[in-house]
């Protein structure tokens, strides 16, 4: 059985090399959706302009928000698929295959119509102004017909891998970036379209790549492949389904929101470039945080199996092991943002102004950088020890319990900068709480 | 019996489901399965066997239990690697109920047995309840408590039960149509139960 092979390994080798073995994959998959942000995010500040960039900052959470709402299935019917799989249900598991599709298609229509029906107003509240609402609104218009593509996408997605072909899946997102940065520049530069190029260029590349998708299921000699019957909607498996994709939905909704309250924030106390600044910023933040994102995913097998083994010495060793990765991975970044900040805003754009602003942020938001890879570190240790609520309070306490209240009291009395600093000072104080737990933990458990 | 049969039992909490499962297993010497399935998933697995215990009957999917494995939309890429979720134990456990049926007859005691082996050509899938005041009284003595609150653990023992099947199994716990004979085990007590379902199981696998 080589499950029992791979769970051997985990209590037996070295811990480095499980740990390497573990994370890189993780890593790659985390940091290529994140790149692909950041590439769009330079085309479109490079090819198109300063308030484009900033218009398209704007969209930020609409656009995560619809692709939570693609994953809100995915990530449910792929646990269902699993579990179904490994009992030979073949029929319950086609099943849910056909239900992932209709349910996708149901709501990637149906958030398209709303959001589409209400674009204007959504955008505003988000905190477009006159200048950005153009660019913004252009970006989602062509982004929204295409949303149906994106949550089938996903969706399918999340299929390849619960039918036991993640690199397939894997092969699927990287080529869709990489079709992506192909026809981006083509369509602004060459064609002169503007942001809607960029938001065409990544319709163009999911729907290729969906189109892939689709024909690897209709393979009729693989046990799941699409065909008649499968499409009935069964109550049990979409309610399965819902019920173990809402938490992770309900975390990304949590970040939305914030990005929200950060835009309106600037808009309100500085203008659409810190709005487009904080777009930079984000974009950078983001790919180191999904680079350690990826180093405690790996971590989390490691931890696991030896915490239920009983070889603490080794749970120790994986932590240490990450916590030093991590805090390297995101010093580093730290170092970054203090020394070359100039250089970095400069790849997004040659607006004078927009990179000064990129710059201030850039700086102040990583200043807490160094710490807070331990904070995130612990909490998926947490949860790796199956104590998911402490993962869950050390998660939200830095973004609900610091970061919100902060962005809400420190602009008032700081301005933009208020904003920047609800960051570190969120950071801070939520690592502080994550050691508190981390020691707590060890001496109450007397683990040394 | 000559050929290799598999009786499951699914059955309320304090039915005594699991003592006519005992003696079922005297009477027909075939052997009986409950707990021990956790040493043996535990020990096929080189799982630590309170992984098991922590995940065993209960309901799966608490909100809080997802909430952290899974940020953002392409972060699920890494899944399958948590592999100690309750999907893969379950996996584990029901790989083991399989390797079981097929070496020997068993009985079998909850944990979706009767799903587990729904291709397995001799089963007799049985639910065991029994009237409340009988079951108040049986886990009023075994778990040495008040009687209102041994109805309290009924009820919340049997609704973490319905959740586990209900999840795992494609079935709905306790309903006559995932099971081939449901029995009340006030109705004849318990030994007449034993031996009905016995008879039951004869007429069709033969002696």
């Amino acid at each position: 059985m080589d499950q029992k092979g791979s769970a051997m390994a985990l209590g037996t080798e070295n811990v480095w090399k499980l740990l390497l073995q573990y994370a890189i994959p993780s890593v790659i998959a985390m940091t290529a959706s994140s790149l692909y942000n950041i590439i769009d995010s330079i085309f479109i500040g490079q090819g198109v302009g300063a308030l484009a960039i900033s218009g398209l900052a704007i969209t930020f959470p609409l656009m995560n928000l619809g692709a939570a709402f693609g994953s809100l299935v995915g990530v449910g019917a792929a646990t269902l698929m699993s579990l179904r799989l490994g009992q030979k249900d073949y029929s319950t598991a086609n099943n849910i295959l056909g239900n992932v599709f209709v349910l996708n298609l149901i709501f990637g229509i149906a958030y398209s119509a709303v959001v589409l029906l209400f674009l204007d107003p959504i955008l505003i509240f988000f905190g477009a102004s006159a200048d950005t609402l153009p660019y913004a609104h252009e970006y989602m218009f062509v982004i929204l017909l295409g949303n149906v593509v994106t949550h089938l996408f996903l969706g399918l997605n999340a299929m390849l891998r619960a039918t036991g072909n993640p690199q397939k899946s894997m092969i699927a997102t990287i080529l869709s970036v990489v079709i992506n940065v192909a026809l981006a520049p083509i369509f602004i530069y060459s064609f002169g379209w503007g942001i809607s190029g960029a938001a065409l260029a990544t319709v163009i590349a999911q729907t290729v790549m969906l189109l892939w998708q689709i024909k690897l299921f209709s393979n009729k000699q693989h046990f799941i492949h699409l065909q008649k019957g499968i499409f009935k909607l069964k109550r049990k498996i979409v309610t399965d389904s819902l019920s173990i994709g809402l938490a992770p939905f309900l975390m990304n909704a949590v970040s939305c929101v914030i990005v929200i309250v950060v835009n309106r924030s600037l808009i309100k106390y500085g203008g659409d470039l810190d709005v487009g600044a904080y777009g930079i910023v984000n974009r950078v933040a983001f790919l180191f945080v999904m680079i350690v994102m990826g180093l405690t995913q790996g971590m989390q097998p490691i931890v696991g199996y030896n915490f239920g083994a009983k070889q603490i010495d080794r749970v120790n060793k994986a932590l240490k092991y990450t916590i030093i990765l991590a805090s390297v991975v995101m010093t580093l970044g730290f170092l970054i943002s203090q020394l070359l900040p100039h250089i970095v805003a400069s790849i997004f754009t040659k607006d004078n102004t927009l990179i000064d602003l990129a710059v201030t942020g850039l700086r102040i938001v990583f200043l807490a950088f160094p710490i807070i890879g331990v904070q995130m570190v612990t909490g998926n240790f947490f949860q790796s020890i199956a104590k998911p609520n402490k993962a869950i309070f050390i998660s939200l306490s830095r973004q609900l319990l610091f970061l919100l209240p902060g962005l809400l009291i420190l602009p008032p009395l700081l301005g933009t900068n208020g904003v920047w600093y609800s960051f570190p000072v969120a950071d801070l104080l939520s690592s502080i709480i994550a050691i508190t737990m981390l020691v707590k933990h060890y001496r109450k458990s007397n683990l040394y | 019996m000559k050929q290799k049969i598999v009786i499951n039992i699914g059955r309320q909490f304090g039915s005594g489901g699991r003592i006519i499962g005992e003696k079922l297993s005297t009477l027909m010497n075939i052997p009986f399965f409950d707990k021990e399935l956790i040493l043996i998933a535990s020990q096929e697995s080189g799982l630590g066997k309170e992984f098991f215990e922590n995940f065993d009957e209960k309901s799966s999917h608490s909100i809080f239990g997802g909430l952290f494995g899974l940020r953002g939309a392409f972060s699920d890429e890494i899944a399958p690697n948590n592999y100690l979720n309750n999907e893969t134990l379950f996996k584990i456990q029901s790989d083991v109920i399989r390797d079981l049926a097929e070496k020997q007859s068993c009985i079998f005691v909850g944990r979706c047995a009767d799903y587990v082996l729904k291709d397995h050509p001799h089963c007799l899938n049985l639910f065991v309840s029994a009237d409340i005041d009988d079951r108040i009284k049986r886990i009023a003595e075994k778990e040495n408590l008040p009687e209102n609150k041994a109805k309290e653990l009924i009820e919340k023992t049997d609704k973490k039960r319905a959740s586990y099947y209900n999840y795992y199994s494609n079935k709905v716990w306790g309903a006559a149509s995932s099971y081939h004979l449901c029995i009340n085990s006030s109705f004849l007590g318990i030994d007449e139960s034993v031996t009905f379902i016995k008879e039951f199981a004869e007429k069709r696998f033969g002696k």
